[in-house]
């Protein structure tokens, strides 16, 4: 809205009023895929500002807007035609909707006259995608193109971000229009509020100072309202530790004493144990999923709760709220700090005692993993190594299972977007093009996608357009030749009776082989002798992507468990073994 | 009817646009909430239309409810307006207008 563009006014094709639009909206960058019905959107396309990465799959250009937008907090862009182009980026944008990721999809919609004729590539993607968007359009006048692009951009990067479909005819992008970019926005239905009410801060900060036992329980908002600096400050105010989701890997050091780490299904002992344990959560920009709650009838049964989110709708969704604060998670732990200092000027609570059960099962229990008998990589070290290796400037993505998992515990994340996953979705396939749209939206750093052998076979044809367009991201393929986490629940719950859970992706297909053929360069490691060797090699090229396949061992499991569907007290840390809480004072 | 489903009425002031009622009709259905009865008609303003929607609050509070609809961008206001709807036809009947 910062200004007001050159074209205004001018006559020109739906078509080019739509790249003119984007291109107004301050659009860099966008990742797509032609076809029939978007056609006419592809000729101006041509000679726009705009960088447009050709992709293979539009669910690569979907998760690669996604990968841009969670490294860059701006919107990301995806577009596609009709139909199947159209369907191909429902999972990006259901996995947008659920990790609140600013999306904006762009489709070709089949000519207004054949709409509702079952026309060739007509799909209602408009209805489709109601139910996951955070707003959708279907565009029929040609005039209307500025107004709804402006509103688009302007709901998918405010209030809790999200993804915004527009769906634009085809005749609505022949037609000629007279180009008007709006100079304001409104919206009668959509006023997200972002200052918090004084009352509640003034009610949170009391709280806040009664307790004895209380946890920051810290969600992906923090690190989408660029909140970081304003939550160390609160955290060291008032000395409490903290847990971080796996929405909030990297919004607070992972280095800092009083980081518990990450909570929930496989969330250490210390960071489940606090929350089960504390007196009062306080809750930034987390939502009380069921991955983090556990049994919600058992989840943390003696705490208060302060509940700070931008969504109205997350306030006692699934837990009842002592106190709500209604707004943007920095302007509220902004307004925290002087009323939680004036609150502890009066009342100072000792949280000693506190502190020394959480640092005790913290070192009592920290995280760990068995190196294989037979000699075999470990899973959980390869991850470990990339990390230590590659440095906390590093952006890291992954797929979903085991090796999500293991690279949301075995990385130390020091810095806010560095850690990008599908948590809510579990969208696998999700690694491969994430990595792609991060490395585009941060050109200067180190992007490591941490994939399985079976995410990565969903997703990988992007590496082509990696290689093509000089994206020059890092693959690490934790080959354990099964679908790990699906065999992991197997062995724990189906009496080891593996039901197609093996890939047998060590014998087919030849990963290094393949990495190879869509311009990469493929490595392999299967001892640990060549382990660092191997990725200091692959930290060495940075003029084409890498892939390295790591044959390891298939047994290993993610530690520790919370079952689904059980309590977070019965948190296993190995096999049958729960922690010794008898001897520890709680 | 059993006193165990709480009854609320919402009367909700939409976007008169294409896929409105679906857009709220679908919220309904994927977030398991209850509609018992449900009334689209026109306002004042040909831009909004007026929807009075009958919810029976089960497993839900009504605030989870408003709060869930209030996120759709095309919906503008909604006002639980429970027991006033009766009220309105028995002292003003429409056949008096």
């Amino acid at each position: 809205m910062a200004h007001i563009p050159t074209a205004n006014g001018t006559a020109m094709t739906g078509a080019t009023s739509l790249v003119k639009s984007l291109e107004a909206a301050d659009v860099e960058v966008m990742f797509g895929l032609p076809g029939g019905a978007i056609l006419p959107a592809y000729d101006p396309i041509f000679d726009s500002s705009i960088r447009h990465i050709l992709v293979r799959h539009e669910q690569g250009a979907g998760h690669a807007a996604t990968g841009y937008a969670q490294v860059t907090g701006r919107a990301g862009v995806c577009i596609a035609t009709s139909g199947p182009g159209a369907t191909n980026l429902v999972t990006p944008l259901m996995d947008a909707a659920m990790d609140s990721v600013p999306l904006i999809a762009i489709t070709g919609q089949v000519p207004s006259a054949a709409i509702g004729t079952d026309a060739f590539q007509e799909a209602d993607i408009r209805g489709i995608t109601m139910p996951f968007t955070k707003h959708n359009y279907l565009v029929t006048d040609p005039d209307q193109i500025p107004g709804v692009i402006a509103e688009a951009f302007h709901i998918a990067t405010t209030g809790r971000p999200g993804p915004v479909l527009v769906d634009v005819a085809k005749d609505a992008l022949q037609k000629m229009t007279t180009f008007n970019w709006p100079t304001s926005i409104k919206l009668a239905g959509y006023n997200p509020k972002t200052t918090p009410d004084a009352q509640a801060i003034t009610d949170a900060a009391a709280l806040i100072a009664q307790s004895s036992k209380p946890v920051f329980y810290v969600g992906g908002g923090v690190i989408k309202a660029n909140a970081h600096k304003e939550l160390r400050q609160l955290v060291e105010l008032l000395g409490a530790p903290v847990v971080t989701t796996l929405m909030a890997r990297g919004a607070f050091p992972d280095s800092h004493p009083l980081h518990m780490g990450m909570p929930g299904m496989h969330g250490t002992v210390a960071a489940v144990t606090a929350l089960q344990k504390a007196d009062l959560l306080i809750t930034l920009g987390a939502r009380f999923d069921d991955r983090v709650t556990g049994k919600l009838s058992t989840f943390a049964p003696n705490a208060k709760i302060l509940h700070a989110d931008i969504d109205p709708a997350e306030i006692g969704k699934n837990r009842h709220a002592d106190v709500a604060v209604v707004a943007d998670v920095k302007e509220t732990i902004s307004a925290l700090i002087p009323a939680l200092k004036a609150a502890l000027a009066k009342n100072q609570p000792d949280l000693s005692a506190w502190l020394r059960q959480m640092n005790s099962l913290k070192s009592t229990y920290p995280l760990g993993f068995d190196q294989p008998e037979d000699g075999s990589l470990s899973p959980q070290h390869v991850i470990q190594r990339i990390g230590q290796i590659s440095g906390t400037d590093t952006i890291f993505t992954a797929g979903v299972g085991q090796h999500q998992m293991w690279a949301s515990q075995f990385i130390s994340y020091e810095h806010p977007r560095t850690w990008l996953n599908s948590g809510g979705a579990g969208t696998m396939g999700y690694g491969v093009p994430a990595a792609m749209g991060a490395k585009v939206g941060a050109p200067d750093a180190t992007v490591w996608a941490i994939d399985g052998d079976g995410c990565f076979q969903m997703t990988n044809q992007e590496l082509v357009t990696c290689a093509l367009n000089n994206i020059p991201i890092k693959v690490a393929i934790i080959n354990n030749e099964s679908l790990g986490m699906v065999r992991q629940w197997q062995t724990l719950f189906y009496e080891g009776r593996y039901s197609n859970t093996n890939l047998e992706s060590k014998r087919v297909p030849n990963f290094p082989m393949l990495a190879e053929s869509m311009g990469c360069v493929g490595l392999s490691c299967e001892r640990p002798e060549d382990l660092d060797k191997t990725i200091e090699k692959a930290m060495s090229i940075n003029d084409q992507p890498v892939v390295v396949d790591f044959r390891v061992h298939r047994d290993a499991m993610v530690w520790p468990m919370v079952a689904a569907g059980t309590s977070n007290d019965e948190i296993m840390i190995a096999r049958a073994t729960a922690p010794d809480w008898d001897s520890q004072e709680l | 009817m059993t006193t165990s489903r709480r009854q609320h009425t919402l009367e909700v002031l939409v976007e008169n646009e294409p896929g409105v009622l679906a857009r709220v009709a679908g919220l309904f259905s994927r977030r398991a909430f209850n509609i018992e009865t449900l009334n689209v008609g026109p306002t004042e303003d040909s831009s909004i239309s007026k929807m009075v929607i009958g919810v029976a609050v089960e497993g839900h509070s009504l605030e989870q409810v408003i709060a869930q609809l209030d996120k759709l961008v095309s919906v503008i206001s909604i006002k639980d307006v429970t027991g006033k709807v009766k009220e309105v036809h028995d002292t003003q009947p429409d056949y008096q207008n």
